[in-house]
């Protein structure tokens, strides 16, 4: 019986880790480095660029496998959407439908990732519908899950806008992470109509995302986007008014491995759209506890949150939860879920999650260690069919 | 720039929030140590503003309530608060202790400020005679027709575009004991369509005779305002004067400083700015050695220039 895993010394016999991930990422790195730190050979890295080539990937009945995300690698992103210009915004149901067949082709090995659950969290219609179900609060969306709307352009965004009186919502890309694709409309009386967001729209009409958030205030300009990033798939959702700190709108990125929540950060912006890369910064914690406290909420109730959406992917061992406080902190609505929501370097645990002094690299090898050190761990065998088609 | 936090003070009370429909009204401060901020929400609100002030009322010994802040009210970028004025007009007689107001305290994620649909404030202001502090944002169907008020020493009106016929309504009030006056002018995008000229009541205060804090600020016209300014009567009995937020460069720099003397200021606050180094440098050398302190942050204010050439300069707070 070990009791220890970390104490393990690094022998032919002990864990050893795979990562499926792009080389030169330092998502990658900081992995490498997180499995390394724990006394442990550094991962075999297996890149994108080969599982997609090679139509597939093998692994050792006992390699601890994760999967990192394809992104910011030029090729990966050319042979997931065939589109030679990372910049551009169409082609992210091509990509999903690449990638998911992609993660179907990986065999073998102990899996910390879900090819099902992959599946649910790059689409955000399908990923609403499950939150939704199992009870965490979400913002209202009249696309949530199979029997949602379909929409096919600006003119049904408009619909539903009025079916459903939703004259201030989100629209995203079915399949988009990181705002790429993101809009944020509000719309009022008199035809008045506005929209926030990164994608710039070049004179060709291409689409691209910028780090600059802009704001278009023409109805025309609004529609040629929304119908541009139509044919991918979109999902609507409700815009609720988010909380704010020192006079920008916060939101907080909340990670949870292996059920706990482990590490939280607030980000706040100055627009509707917090995400760091796009001038987002990083707010303060302490003070958002504070904020929630007096408002008459738990702070504990906001991981729960947290906690409860990642239940919804049992067989993923990590993701990153996007909550946010409506303004006023009292209440919280789960905005998104993402499987690679982890990169918050140096980032450390909360205090009593069990990663104290840990970053989120350290918190999922000590909790992969633990999982895969049990005799017969359940989940892995539940998972092994699907994932070993062999 | 857009509106991000909620005020905090009011008439130099911290800012209380009351809770909502849902929360505990247990443990609530004492009625006359904060500013109390009632809120119904934009969208989706549980209850509708008149619905939170009753039970405000039925929760708080409003006799003694010295401030109240009104937040959200339902569909703000559609509708006006009229029901809110009228709630807290039939309470008047329960508000005796009422000395200061505030219409509309919300933040960009609630309703940016130019889509805040306001209303006609004079009944206010004529029905709490004894109203001390007076702010509203949100200039969108904003009335303020002239009046005569003997109390009140705050007047705060922050726009992304202030209608000429409130600036004109201001300056044709009789208002004896206003010591601090704050007009953010905004942009004709935004229904800012006063012209300078427009300022020429406030500018003589002739019905001013108290003011002592004048900010006519966060207007794409500046400069104009500032040339105004340089030759306006009213100046010389201000200690703060206050140009700030902002489509200031040189030539309205420039026009302030050739006008008389400010010397007298406590402070000239023209944050947010688009004055070049050397003007600064002016600003500084003509003011700070007679002991006036002068703001001169740039903060975010942040020339756009185009491939033509042409130069976009942006006030604080638009949209």
């Amino acid at each position: 019986m070990i009791t220890s895993p970390l104490a393990r010394p690094a022998s032919p016999g002990g864990p050893r880790f795979a990562v499926v991930g792009n080389p030169d990422n330092r998502r990658v790195s900081l992995f490498a480095d997180a499995v390394r730190a724990a006394g442990l050979p550094g991962p075999r890295v297996v890149a994108w660029t080969d599982v997609l080539r090679e139509k597939g990937a093998g692994f050792a009945p006992d390699e601890i496998v994760r999967i990192d995300s394809p992104g910011e690698n030029r090729e990966v992103d050319r042979l997931l959407r065939d589109t030679p210009d990372p910049t551009r915004v169409e082609g992210s149901a091509r990509w999903y439908a690449r990638f998911t067949t992609a993660l179907r082709t990986l065999r073998g090995g102990i899996r910390l990732d879900d090819t099902g659950d992959l599946a649910v969290l790059f689409d955000k219609r399908v990923c609403h519908a499950v939150l939704d179900a199992a009870g965490v609060p979400v913002p209202a969306s009249p696309t949530s899950g199979p029997g949602g709307a379909p929409v096919r352009g600006w003119d049904d965004v408009r619909t539903l806008m009025r079916e459903h009186r939703m004259p201030r919502l989100f629209v995203k890309p079915a399949h988009g992470s990181s705002a790429s694709g993101v809009l944020a409309v509000e719309a009022a009386g008199g035809g008045r109509i506005r929209a926030t967001t990164s994608v710039e729209r070049a004179a060709d009409g291409r689409l691209h995302n910028s780090l600059r958030v802009r704001r278009y205030g023409s109805e025309r300009d609004i529609a040629a986007i929304v119908d541009a990033l139509a044919p991918d798939g979109l999902h609507l959702e409700r815009w609720v008014p988010k909380a704010s700190q020192r006079g920008r709108a916060a939101d907080l990125r909340v990670v949870v491995v292996a059920g706990r929540a482990t590490h939280a950060v607030v980000r706040t912006s100055r627009t509707p759209l917090t995400n760091l890369h796009l001038g987002g910064s990083r707010g303060d914690l302490a003070s958002a506890r504070d904020a929630v406290a007096a408002a008459g909420a738990r702070w504990p109730d906001l991981l729960e949150v947290c906690e409860r959406a990642a239940s919804c992917f049992p067989r993923t061992l990590c993701v990153g939860v996007d909550l946010l406080p409506a303004v006023g902190w009292r209440r919280s609505f789960v905005g998104e879920v993402n499987a690679f929501g982890d990169l918050l370097p140096r980032l450390t645990g909360l205090p009593g999650s069990g990663a104290e002094g840990q970053d989120t690299y350290a918190a999922q090898v000590t909790a992969a260690l633990r999982r895969t050190a049990r005799p017969a761990p359940p989940v892995q065998n539940r998972n092994t069919p699907c994932l070993n088609p062999t | 720039m857009t509106i991000g936090d909620h005020l905090h003070t009011l008439y130099r009370l911290p800012a209380h929030t009351f809770p909502g429909p849902d929360g505990r009204t247990d443990g609530l401060p004492e009625a006359d140590a904060v500013a109390w901020r009632i809120t119904s929400d934009v969208y989706d609100a549980d209850e509708e503003w008149p619905e939170a002030f009753a039970r405000f009322c039925a929760a708080v010994e409003t006799t003694r309530v010295r401030a109240l802040i009104v937040g959200a009210w339902q569909e703000a970028y559609d509708a006006g608060p009229s029901s809110v004025i009228e709630a807290l007009l039939a309470a008047r007689e329960r508000f005796p202790a009422l000395r200061a107001l505030f219409l509309g305290d919300m933040v960009m994620e609630e309703c940016e400020i130019s889509w805040i649909n306001q209303a006609d404030v004079t009944p206010l202001l004529a029905g709490f005679p004894a109203l001390e502090e007076f702010g509203v944002r949100g200039g969108s169907g904003l009335g303020f027709t002239a009046l005569s008020h003997g109390a009140l020493r705050t007047l705060v009106v922050e726009t992304g575009g202030l209608p000429v016929e409130v600036v004109r309504g201001i300056g044709a009030s009789d208002l004896p004991v206003l010591e601090h006056l704050d007009l953010w002018l905004g942009t004709p995008d935004y229904g800012g369509d006063s012209e300078a000229a427009d300022l020429e009541p406030i500018l003589s205060g002739a019905r001013l005779p108290r003011l002592r804090h004048l900010a006519l600020r966060n207007s794409e016209m500046q400069d104009a305002v500032a040339a105004a300014v340089a030759a306006a009567p009213v100046v010389n009995r201000l200690d703060v004067l206050d140009l700030s937020m902002g489509v200031l460069t040189d030539e309205g720099a420039a026009a302030l400083l050739s006008g008389q003397p400010l010397t007298h200021l406590k402070k000239l606050d023209l944050h947010h700015h688009y004055l070049s180094k050397p003007v600064e440098e002016r600003v500084r050398r003509t003011l700070e050695p007679a002991g006036v302190e002068v703001d001169l942050d740039r903060d975010d204010a942040e020339e756009d220039t185009e491939d033509d050439g042409t130069v976009w300069r942006y006030v604080a707070v638009g949209e």
